[in-house]
């Protein structure tokens, strides 16, 4: 399989693919929430994002895009090479809050129960091969 | 049936947004203790803010560690309960900030804020660093002191908040009573301060106490000479054995659903001597004096001036410390009596007058340090027109325990 670029339609085809097969309800936690990243200083010049729904653990919509994100209860703002740090990888998604490199707006009460499936979607994020 | 502990907190929010319309305040950005306590319902040990916005349900926003027990306790809805982290976006700063300029949308705002000092350590004014960074992160805004609005609603107290206060009284005398049996009958031998105030508490934690709390060390237990500290009126238990011939001083706190118990209560070990008698006598024809004055329409001043010429005249005003009262309200409110408005900024206005439904902890320190003998009183009072109610019913007396 040839990589893919990353946030593409095609990698984001396989994102939901690979996510539907790995990750049961049971390991969603059944929750039922939904998630914006928002990506800043993209290559292409314009802001991107990629967006997660979920309904009782089951992925509902997985889009990426440009301009305004759908609203979503919570919405992670930072620079695209740290996602893709974090796509890759190489930076766990707790550093990246902790340390500032990315911005989390919701209600964190909720979003602590969101830690580890967050983890766990980046893991298989993590092992599509992907150009960036 | 209606619970005798209810308080309408909508109400309270409502109050609150009434009058930051008459002063054109469009948010209110609450950090005291005692301004969360009286909005929220809740207890919250770490620092902490309510955002009370012009209509509607005010957020409270707390250390995120405590949040989710915060958002289990209060009457707020959940989604109006957030926490804050060390994390991007999340920290308090920027978290309430964001909250409060999603608010204004964009227009010039007038936040109230609260500022100014205590002696109530745990107060929870804005300190100088927060101010500034609000006062950055929220574009276009003005900030005015604002803690008025709080003080001047929470001054008369409603039915639920007075009947919390007697449950944590009840509680209070469910202690005494405790540190009582546990003395008596040579049962004082060999025991420390800290003993007793662990005896008290945990009388009180059976009976549905939540907190011995004090910010003074919980429950305040002195012996022999520690009772008589100059002008004192905090003493932390320490690890002292109570010793024959020792005054005792038992002053122990409850909390009932954030209503505060605040009773001391006095004894001697073993026989008084008959100047013990004479001190003890003195001490307690003053509490009688100060309790038989206390009503609507008196104030701090008048007083004090009244109790300091009795004991002026009883040959014991050189042990009085000219102080007869502190404030108290929900959790977080102690020391100040009324509102900012005496000629020391944040002290007790001197010239208050009280009034019905007011209450107030009658308190009186006496103490004769050459003598190594001192005696407290303390208990939440209820002020009505003519006369005063004392919630603790633990009797008024200087035992001797053998």
């Amino acid at each position: 399989m040839t990589s893919l670029v990353y946030l593409s339609d095609s990698w984001r085809d396989e994102v939901e693919k690979r996510l539907k097969s790995a990750l049961s309800p049971q390991r969603m936690n059944f929750i039922t929430s939904s998630m914006s990243n928002i990506y800043t200083g993209c290559p292409c010049g314009e802001d991107r994002f990629l967006f997660f729904a979920f309904e009782e653990g089951n992925f509902k919509a997985v889009s990426t895009g440009t301009g305004e994100p759908p609203e979503a209860e919570f919405k992670v703002t930072g620079d695209y090479e740290v996602f893709a740090r974090i796509s890759r990888s190489e930076m766990g998604s707790q550093k990246a809050l902790m340390t500032g490199k990315l911005k989390l707006k919701g209600n964190m009460i909720k979003a602590l129960k969101l830690a580890s499936v967050a983890d766990r979607i980046n893991k298989v994020i993590s092992t599509i091969d992907t150009r960036y | 049936m209606t619970d005798p502990y209810f308080i309408n907190f909508r109400s309270r929010v409502q109050q609150i947004q009434a009058a930051m319309a008459e002063e054109n305040i469009d948010v209110y950005l609450g950090s005291r203790l005692r301004t969360l306590s009286w909005v929220s319902d809740v207890f919250c040990p770490w620092r902490s803010f309510v955002v009370i916005p012009s209509q509607g349900m005010p957020a409270l926003f707390s250390f995120v560690i405590d949040a989710a027990r915060i958002a289990d306790e209060t009457w707020m809805d959940p989604d109006h309960v957030f926490g804050f982290a060390p994390m991007g976006g999340q920290d308090q700063i920027e978290q309430i900030a964001d909250y409060i300029n999603d608010l204004a949308r964009g227009k010039k705002i007038r936040v109230g804020i609260e500022s100014g000092m205590s002696n109530y350590l745990p107060e929870g004014n804005l300190t100088h660093y927060e101010y500034e960074k609000y006062k950055s992160a929220i574009a276009n805004s003005e900030f005015v002191n604002a803690h008025t609005i709080i003080d001047r609603l929470a001054l008369i107290k409603d039915q639920g908040t007075i009947n919390r206060f007697k449950k944590a009284s009840r509680i209070v005398d469910i202690g005494h009573e405790a540190v009582f049996e546990a003395l008596k009958d040579g049962g004082w031998k060999g025991m420390t301060e800290t003993e007793v105030a662990g005896l008290a508490a945990h009388a009180m934690r059976k009976a549905g106490s939540e907190f011995e709390w004090s910010f003074t060390g919980g429950n305040e237990i002195a012996s022999g000479y520690r009772t008589g500290y100059t002008g004192g009126a905090c003493t932390p238990a320490t690890r002292k054995e109570l010793e024959s011939g020792d005054p005792l001083m038992v002053d122990i706190h409850s909390m009932y659903r954030l209503g505060l118990g605040d009773h001391s209560h006095n004894y001697f070990i073993g026989r008084a001597t008959d100047r013990q008698r004479w001190h003890a006598d003195n001490f307690i024809s003053i509490v009688e004096k100060t309790l038989e004055t206390y009503k609507a329409g008196i104030t701090p001043l008048d007083l004090a001036e009244q109790m300091m010429d009795f004991a002026d005249q009883g040959g014991f005003a050189d042990f009085m410390v000219p102080g007869f009262e502190h404030g108290i309200g929900m959790m977080g409110d102690e020391w100040r009596i009324g509102l900012n408005d005496g000629p020391f900024s944040y002290w007790t206005n001197p010239e208050h007058v009280y009034r019905e439904n007011e209450v107030l902890i009658c308190a009186m320190q006496y103490a004769c340090p050459e003598e190594k003998i001192g005696f407290r009183y303390e208990n939440p009072i209820v002020i009505h027109m003519d006369h005063c109610e004392a919630l603790s019913k633990f009797k008024l007396s200087v035992d001797e325990i053998l």
